[in-house]
């Protein structure tokens, strides 16, 4: 392993009374594509939005492309421009078009000027196989398409970091594929990646590294073929014996 | 005559009314009434004066024109004693409360003097000396005098002479005394039957017989008090010495009986023959106040919109000062009167701030208050409507939260809170009537204006609503249509 792109360090977070992560020590390298599994509640979400500081960090330390993002100096905005997060329900913005929407950040934060900003969408957009739909709008895209379009606006400021957050869980089977096929260009075109998935398959194929989360902590964590052919926690057993 | 309860005193209002107005003074730019005090000389000098609204034949509007006895004479003995008058045509309680807060200097409508009444200002030699008859329905057989009111309602105008008048002989006869606001409604429930006759001045009643108003006298005249022009105590005294040197000379030189004469020995009928004839000759009136009413609606929407988006933002806000103070201003604006604020800041406010606020200014701050808090709750609403994903995705990109807003969430928001917004400046068009009470001259006020003169009053109120429903309905649909052009 080369650069560290990613260093989190005994991360707690907790909801009022509620702790969700109960101390988490993670560091990913430069390039290196990590798959995050594990049961609904055990935090992964919550890990992964510590990650850009969606969520406030309730101690412990996280440092992201050599930012650290527990300084409370640190231009948290800045931060986020070097990483790019595509979500469950892709959140797309409804009232621009396709190629508004992977504009609107090099625009907005003077990257950019309009024309250099469409052109760059329109690169995005090939990228990811949707072109012709630049001037359409979100609402008459499939699932599959929207999910293609938000990987395309989150690589829009060229981020070095990519976080996944279920990207497919919400798709119709047959669109799965279609998503799944740009993620794994992206994997192979040296994007560093943080990946929370259900899809235990693609993860063994993509992933250099799997990470078993359970109540708030790094359960197990090892290369996939280790990881799902010869697992060493009860735990990590017992959820796989559930989802394969 | 008229109230022989005394204005509200604004000196009582309580300090949290204060407080309160320090914190609007930024918004306040009234023009204070040209207020002439304690000087010499009354020469060359603009007196504002206030004066009632509908007391035919005292004052009224004809073709848009305030006119009546008080007016000839208060013109009249202005030129004569070489001044100039502004009048403001309030209302009689608003007129006199005008007058404790210093917004005017003097007050002539039609006003008894009493005792009461002279702890509180200075009045006039009497000008007018009055009297109560009571009037029934021209077609009414039975009644002929007082015996015949046995178990039967009568209407009197709250306050009035007429009003103590009929209540002391009411046991006597065994009637019911109702008391009403304006003389025009008096008419009216007499004519409908909901009252079988009126008590009131007999020269109102003259004039609005012979306006045909539908009714005639059947007893002859109480002798009862007189009218003075009043002046705050101890103030304007110049102007009052003005007003009664004037008078003498105006009833020395025949004047003041030939202003008599032209409205009660042979008033000229005012009152339009036909509907077309009304609509014709109300119409210019209704126009004006038709457009006040529409710029007063547009300022204060506009006002209320900047307003609606500060505290629907601070409402919003994970800062719990501003919350408070957004829930405070939406809570209070949204929990009291709207005519009570009217009141406040016309009345109250120049007396605490001590500078005169024009009724525009009065009327846009209370319609922008108010609709303000519920702008605050529509915008506050509208934002939170938005998937919050809208707001982390633009985030998660590296947009600052005012640019995420002002990019993502609020243009989603407006396009929800669009027909909320409609109906809220439809409601704020319709509530802008209520500041006729301070004597806004907008379209309610201007139809009423004209009763007052024709007592035409259904038709006249008939052919108002007939102008605010098209007025409405025009604004619906150009809010529409720019909807739909803007928020596709
Ligand atoms: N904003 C929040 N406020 C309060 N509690 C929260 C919040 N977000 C998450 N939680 C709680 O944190 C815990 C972990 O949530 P998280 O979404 O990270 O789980 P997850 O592993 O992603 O689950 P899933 O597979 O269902 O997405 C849950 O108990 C959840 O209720
Ligand atoms: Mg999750």
């Amino acid at each position: 392993m080369s650069n560290v792109k990613i260093q989190v360090s005994d991360l707690h977070k907790s909801f009022g009374s509620n702790n969700v992560l109960k101390g988490i020590d993670l560091d990913i390298a430069e390039g290196e594509v990590v798959c995050v599994i594990g049961p609904s509640g055990s935090g992964k979400s919550t890990l992964l939005r510590c990650l850009n500081k969606l969520e406030d960090i309730t101690s412990g330390k996280v440092v992201v492309d050599g930012f650290d993002v527990t300084d409370p100096k640190v231009d948290i905005n800045e931060v986020r421009r070097h990483v790019g997060m595509v979500f469950q329900h892709f959140n797309l913005f409804p009232h621009m078009s396709v190629a508004e929407n992977i504009m609107l950040a090099p625009v907005e934060l003077k990257k950019m000027n309009r024309t250099e900003a469409r052109a760059k969408a329109l690169e995005l957009l090939e990228r990811v196989g949707l072109k012709e739909k630049a001037d359409a709008r979100p609402s008459s895209l499939s699932g599959g398409q929207k999910q293609r379009v938000a990987i395309a606006r989150a690589l829009a400021m060229a981020p070095g970091i990519m976080l996944f957050d279920e990207a497919t869980s919400a798709l119709d089977p047959e669109m799965v594929g279609e998503v799944l096929q740009v993620i794994k260009e992206l994997a192979d075109s040296g994007m560093t990646m943080v990946l929370v998935t259900h899809e235990m398959g693609f993860a063994r194929e993509v992933a250099d590294r799997v990470v078993f989360m359970a109540d708030g902590v790094v359960c197990e964590q090892g290369k996939p073929e280790d990881l799902f052919g010869n697992p060493q926690q009860a735990r990590t057993q017992d959820f796989l014996s559930k989802v394969l | 005559m008229e109230n022989t309860k005394t204005a509200p005193r604004p000196r009582l209002l309580t300090r949290w009314i204060a407080a309160l107005a320090i914190g609007m003074l930024a918004l306040v730019a009234g023009a204070p009434a040209s207020l002439a005090q304690g000087s010499d000389s009354v020469e060359g000098k603009t007196f504002v004066i206030g004066t009632d609204t509908t007391f035919a034949p005292f004052e009224f509007r004809q073709d848009g024109e305030l006119t009546g006895i008080d007016m000839d004479i208060l013109n009249t003995i202005a030129e004569e004693e070489g001044f100039k008058v502004e009048v403001r045509s309030l209302g009689f309680s608003a007129a006199l409360a005008a007058l404790s807060a210093n917004q005017v200097d003097g007050v002539i409508a039609g006003m008894s003097i009493t005792d009461e009444r002279k702890k509180i200002y200075d009045f006039s030699e009497p000008y007018f000396e009055s009297g109560v008859q009571m009037a029934v329905a021209k077609n009414n057989e039975d009644i002929k005098g007082y015996e015949d009111l046995k178990g039967k309602t009568v209407v009197a105008k709250t306050g009035s002479e007429g009003e103590t008048y009929a209540k002391s002989i009411a046991g006597k006869y065994g009637f019911q005394v109702k008391s009403l606001d304006q003389s025009a409604t008096m008419y009216e429930s007499v004519k409908s039957g909901s009252a079988v006759a009126v008590f009131d001045d007999y020269p109102v009643l003259a004039y609005g017989i012979a306006q045909g108003n539908g009714l005639k006298t059947v007893t002859d005249k109480v002798p009862g008090g007189s009218y003075g022009f009043a002046v705050n105590k101890g103030e304007n005294t110049a102007l009052l010495a003005a007003f009664n040197d004037g008078l003498a000379k105006m009833k020395a030189n025949g004047e003041y009986q030939k202003i008599l004469d032209k409205y009660l020995a042979d008033p000229a009928a005012a009152a339009p023959s036909n509907f077309f004839d009304l609509v014709a000759k109300s119409f210019p009136a209704l126009m004006t106040g038709l457009w006040h009413t529409l710029v007063v609606t547009a300022a204060s929407f506009a006002i209320a919109m900047v307003l609606g988006l500060l505290f629907g933002f601070f409402k919003i806000s994970s800062n719990i000062v501003l919350r408070g103070i957004a829930t405070t201003f939406i809570n209070i604006f949204r929990g009291t009167p709207l005519l009570l604020w009217a009141f406040m800041f016309y009345f109250g406010l120049p007396q605490l701030l001590g500078v005169g606020i024009s009724v525009w200014t009065a009327g846009i701050l209370t319609l922008s208050l108010n609709a303000g808090a519920y702008v605050a709750e529509i915008v506050r609403g509208g934002i939170q409507s938005v998937d919050p994903g809208q707001l982390e995705a633009s985030r998660s990109l590296g947009l600052g939260y005012g640019k995420s807003m002002q990019k993502v969430v609020i243009p989603q928001a407006f396009k929800m809170m669009t027909p909320s917004l409609i109906n809220q400046l439809i409601i704020s068009l319709k509530d802008s009537s209520l500041l006729l009470a301070i004597g806004f001259t907008e379209l309610l006020y201007q139809g009423q204006q004209i009763y007052a003169a024709n007592f035409r009053v259904t038709e006249t109120l008939l052919i108002v609503g007939f102008i605010y429903f098209i007025a409405i309905m025009a604004l619906t649909k150009l809010a529409n249509y720019a909807d739909k052009r803007f928020n596709k």
